[in-house]
C-alpha cells in the first residue's frame, strides 16, 4: 500500500490533475524572431522559452575555431522576471552548468564536420520558468537548429520523469520538482535511439531507475511528434504531399 | 569590434544612396512618412510569474518587460519613498552582432534612458509605496529584455516598461512583528501619468521619427525625448556624434508632444484591455 | 526513366532503406537512410537526396556570388559573401601582375559598402574562398535594388534552363543579377517594373516548395503588367 502525500490526490492522479504518464500542455512554434538565422518558441507547462540559432558563422576570437569542424556554443539564460523571486541577470553557476549539458545534449545530433572553422551559437532564453526548463530548452533548440538548415542526424527531444510520493511519474512540474523524491531529465534522439542528456537528482532503486528512464523516453517520443509538427507547419503549411513538377 | 558586427553595420552603398535620395523627397524605404512611426503592438500579462509584464513589437523590434515587486530598505536620503529600478538587457539572440557578456555602453545607456523617462515623469507614486517609514518600502524592479533588434530600442523598451508597470499588481504586504507578510491580495500599482518617449534621428538635414536599424546605421545623431500626459518634457537624451540646430530641436519638441499623445492613447487602450 | 519519389522531410525522417551510392543531405545509419535537412526528399535508383529549404550559403568553385566589401588591407579586399566564410579578393586580381601596394589605391576601385559581383575561384575546407572579378559581367554593381532571398531558393529562382528568371525578365524588361549566395540585384526601366520583379522574386522565395510555381508567377506578371499590382 502506497502512502499518499499531498502531491498525489488519489491513486494515479497528481496535484495538477494529470495522470502519472501525462505530459503538461506543450506548444512549439518555429521561426518567431526576424534577425536570428532561425528561432523557436516553446511553451511547456508554465515554461515560456525563446531559442535562437546564429550560424554557422565565422569564429571570433579566431583561435577558438577548429580546423575540421564547427564549434557549438550554447547559452541557457533566465530573464530576471522568469522566476518567483527576481533573478540577477548575470549568469549563475546553475545556468552555466545547464548551458554546458545542453550543448552536449545537442552536439551528437549535429554533423559539425560539414562546417569547418565556423561557430554555431544557440541561445536559450527562459522568459518564464517552470519545472523542466532545460528539457524544454533543448527541445526548442533542436527545432531551431533544424530550421536553420544545419545538417542533423536526428532531432533531439527532451523530457523528464521522476518519483513523487513513491510513484514514478512523467514530466515533473515545479511543485513536484521541489517536493518530490527524484527528477530525471533525459534528452533523446528518437530515430537513433540514443540518450544524449541524463541527470538524476534524488534517490531511485534499480527497478525505479529503469522504469523512470523508460517513462522519460516515452515522453520524449510524444514531444518529438510536436517538434515535427512545428517544423512541418512552418515549411509545408497545409500543402499536400509533393508529386508534381518541381521546376 | 567583431567581424560580424562590422559587416552588419556597413550598409551597402546602393542602399545608402537610395535612402538618402528618398529622404530628401520626404519619403522612406519602408514607405513611411518622415514622422510616421511603425505599427505598435502591445500585449500585457504574458509572464504570469511577474507582477506585471508586456511584450511590445514596434515594426520588427521586439521587447519584453517584466515587473517584480518585493520589499527593501529605502535609500537613506529618501526614507519616505518606495524604490523603482529599471534595467534593460540586449539578449544575444536579438541580432547577429549582440554578444553574451556584461552589458556594453549602448546597453547601459538604453537602460538608463528608459529608467530616466519613468523616474523623471514621476509615473510611479513612490510616496504610496512605504510600509514602515525609513525602514521597509516596496521595491519595484522593471527588467526589459530585447528579443529582436530593428532600430529604436529606446522607445520600444520604454513602452514595454510603462505598459508592464500600468498592468502590474502591487501585492498587499503588511508588517507583523517586524516581519513582512504577504496577504495574497493585490491592488493596482499607483501611477500618476504615462510617460512616452519618441526617438527622432537625423540623417543629413532630414529628421525622421522611429528609425529602423538600417536608418540608425547611417544616421548622424538622434534625440530621445520623453513627455508626460500634460505635454511636459521630462527626460531627453541626445546620442550620436551629429549636431542639431535650435530650429531642429524645436521641431523635435513639437513632434514629440503630438506623437507622444497618439502613442499614449495606444498604451492606455492596451493596458486597459489586455492587448491591442 | 527512373521513377523518383518525392516527399517533404525534416531531419531524422526515414527516407529509404538499403545502400545508395549517392547521398546528399542524408545519412545512412545501419542500412537506413535519414534526412539531415528540412526539404524535399528524392529517392531514385542510385541516389537519395534532400533538396533543402533552409540553410546558409556554402561556397562552391565557379559560383557567381554578389558580395559586400567590408574591409581591405594593402593587398586584398575582404568581402561579406552572406556565408559562414568571408571572401578574399586579392588586389592582383584587379590591378594585374604589376600591382604595387605603394602605387595602387585599393579604395579607388572598391570601397567599403560596395557591392561586387564575383566568381568563386578557389575554395577548400582549410582556407577562406578566393574570389575573382576577372570575367565578363563581373565587378562593381552601380545601380539596382538589392533583394535577399534564401540561398536554397536560388535554383528555383533560376528555374530549368533559366525558365523562371527569363519569364520574370521578359515580362518586366528588368535585368536581374542572381548571386548563388542569395543576393539578387534588380535594375530596370522604371520603379514600377522593379517593384513587379521584386514581387515575383518574393513569390519564388516563399513558395519554392510548391508546384506549378512558374505558372503562378507568370499569371501574376501578366496581370500586373496589364493593370494593377495586386
Amino acid at each position: 500500500m502506497v502512502i499518499l502525500g499531498d502531491l498525489m490526490k488519489k491513486q494515479g492522479i497528481r496535484s495538477d490533475g494529470r495522470k502519472i504518464d501525462e505530459l503538461r500542455p506543450v506548444r512549439i512554434e518555429a521561426g518567431v524572431l526576424k534577425n536570428a538565422d532561425c528561432s523557436s518558441f516553446i511553451e511547456f507547462g508554465g515554461n515560456k522559452i525563446m531559442v535562437a540559432v546564429y550560424g554557422p558563422k565565422e569564429v571570433h576570437p579566431k583561435h577558438m575555431a577548429l580546423a575540421d569542424r564547427a564549434v557549438l556554443r550554447c547559452r541557457y539564460h533566465m530573464a530576471p522576471y522568469s522566476v518567483d523571486e527576481r533573478k540577477n541577470p548575470a549568469p549563475s553557476r546553475r545556468e552555466i552548468e545547464i548551458s554546458k549539458i545542453s550543448k552536449e545534449a545537442l552536439e551528437p545530433a549535429l554533423i559539425l564536420e560539414d562546417y569547418p572553422r565556423t561557430a554555431i551559437d544557440v541561445y536559450i532564453e527562459v522568459l518564464q520558468s517552470d519545472g523542466g526548463s532545460r528539457c524544454a530548452g533543448i527541445t526548442a533548440a533542436a527545432v531551431a537548429l533544424a530550421d536553420a538548415g544545419i545538417n542533423m542526424r536526428d532531432l533531439v527531444t527532451a523530457c523528464a520523469a521522476g518519483k513523487v510520493d513513491n510513484t514514478i511519474v512523467l514530466d515533473i512540474n515545479d511543485e513536484e520538482d521541489k517536493k518530490g523524491q527524484a527528477d530525471m531529465p533525459i534528452a533523446y534522439m528518437p530515430n537513433l535511439e540514443k540518450v544524449t542528456l541524463m541527470q538524476v537528482d534524488g534517490t531511485l532503486s534499480k527497478e525505479e531507475y529503469k522504469k523512470c528512464l523508460d517513462m522519460a523516453i516515452s515522453g520524449c517520443m510524444q514531444v518529438n511528434q510536436l517538434q515535427k509538427e512545428a517544423l512541418r507547419k512552418k515549411y509545408f503549411g497545409n500543402e499536400e504531399e509533393e508529386e508534381g513538377d518541381m521546376n | 569590434m567583431s567581424h560580424q558586427k562590422k559587416s552588419n553595420v556597413i550598409v551597402e552603398h546602393l542602399r545608402r544612396i537610395q535612402m538618402q535620395e528618398l529622404l530628401v523627397k520626404g519619403e522612406r524605404l519602408d514607405g513611411r512618412g518622415l514622422t510616421e512611426t511603425r505599427p505598435l503592438k502591445i500585449e500585457t500579462n504574458i509572464i504570469q510569474k511577474a507582477n506585471g509584464s508586456a511584450r511590445v513589437t514596434l515594426g520588427n523590434t521586439q521587447v519584453i518587460a517584466g515587473v517584480k515587486i518585493d520589499t527593501g530598505e529605502p535609500y537613506g536620503d529618501r526614507p519616505n519613498e518606495g524604490i523603482m529600478i529599471c534595467g534593460a538587457e540586449v539578449l544575444p539572440l536579438a541580432s547577429a552582432y549582440s554578444e553574451p557578456g556584461p552589458p556594453d555602453e549602448d546597453a547601459i545607456e538604453l537602460a538608463r534612458v528608459v529608467d530616466r523617462g519613468i523616474r523623471e515623469s514621476e509615473m510611479i507614486d513612490v510616496n504610496k509605496l512605504v510600509l514602515t517609514k525609513g525602514k521597509v518600502v516596496y521595491k519595484i524592479s522593471v527588467d526589459v529584455s530585447i528579443l529582436n533588434i530593428d532600430g529604436n530600442l529606446f522607445d520600444a523598451a520604454s513602452y514595454a516598461a510603462a505598459s508592464a508597470l500600468l498592468t502590474a499588481k502591487l501585492p498587499k504586504f503588511k508588517i507583523e512583528d517586524g516581519k513582512v507578510v504577504d496577504t495574497n491580495e493585490s491592488t493596482p500599482t499607483p501611477t500618476r501619468t504615462i510617460p512616452v518617449s519618441v526617438t527622432m534621428a537625423k540623417i543629413g538635414d532630414v529628421i525622421i521619427a522611429d528609425p529602423t536599424h538600417e536608418e540608425e546605421s547611417i544616421m548622424d545623431g538622434r534625440v530621445t525625448m520623453t513627455t508626460d500626459a500634460e505635454g511636459n518634457v521630462c527626460a531627453v537624451q541626445k546620442g550620436g556624434a551629429g549636431t542639431f540646430t535650435v530650429e531642429q530641436i524645436n521641431h523635435i519638441v513639437e513632434t514629440t508632444i503630438t506623437k507622444g499623445n497618439e502613442i499614449r492613447s495606444i498604451l492606455k487602450k492596451a493596458t486597459e484591455n489586455g492587448s491591442i | 526513366m527512373q521513377e523518383i519519389r518525392k516527399k517533404y522531410v525534416i531531419p531524422g525522417d526515414h527516407i529509404a532503406d538499403g545502400n545508395f551510392k549517392n547521398l546528399l543531405n542524408a545519412v545512412e545509419i545501419s542500412n537506413k537512410i535519414y534526412a539531415t535537412r528540412v526539404g524535399i526528399a528524392e529517392v531514385g535508383m542510385d541516389g537519395a537526396k534532400v533538396i533543402p529549404l533552409s540553410g546558409i550559403y556554402i561556397p562552391r568553385v565557379g559560383d557567381l556570388v554578389i558580395c559586400k566589401v567590408i574591409d581591405h588591407s594593402a593587398m586584398a579586399w575582404e568581402l561579406d559573401m552572406n556565408s559562414c566564410f568571408s571572401g578574399h579578393l586579392p588586389a592582383q586580381d584587379v590591378f594585374g601582375k604589376e600591382f604595387s601596394p605603394s602605387h595602387d589605391d585599393l579604395t579607388k576601385v572598391f570601397g567599403i559598402g560596395d557591392l561586387v559581383a564575383c566568381k568563386v575561384a578557389n575554395f577548400d575546407r582549410s582556407r577562406n574562398p578566393l574570389l575573382t572579378t576577372a570575367d565578363r559581367d563581373l565587378g562593381k554593381i552601380d545601380s539596382g535594388e538589392v533583394v535577399r532571398v534564401s540561398p536554397t531558393r536560388i535554383p528555383r529562382l533560376i528555374g530549368k534552363r533559366g525558365s523562371m528568371i527569363n519569364t520574370i525578365e521578359q515580362n518586366t524588361h528588368c535585368k536581374i543579377i542572381i548571386g548563388q549566395n542569395g543576393i539578387v540585384v534588380v535594375s530596370g526601366p522604371s520603379a514600377r517594373d522593379i517593384l513587379i520583379s521584386v514581387k515575383a522574386i518574393r513569390m519564388v522565395d516563399e513558395g519554392a516548395h510548391t508546384t506549378s510555381l512558374t505558372q503562378r508567377v507568370k499569371d501574376m506578371l501578366e496581370g500586373s503588367t496589364s493593370g494593377n499590382i495586386g
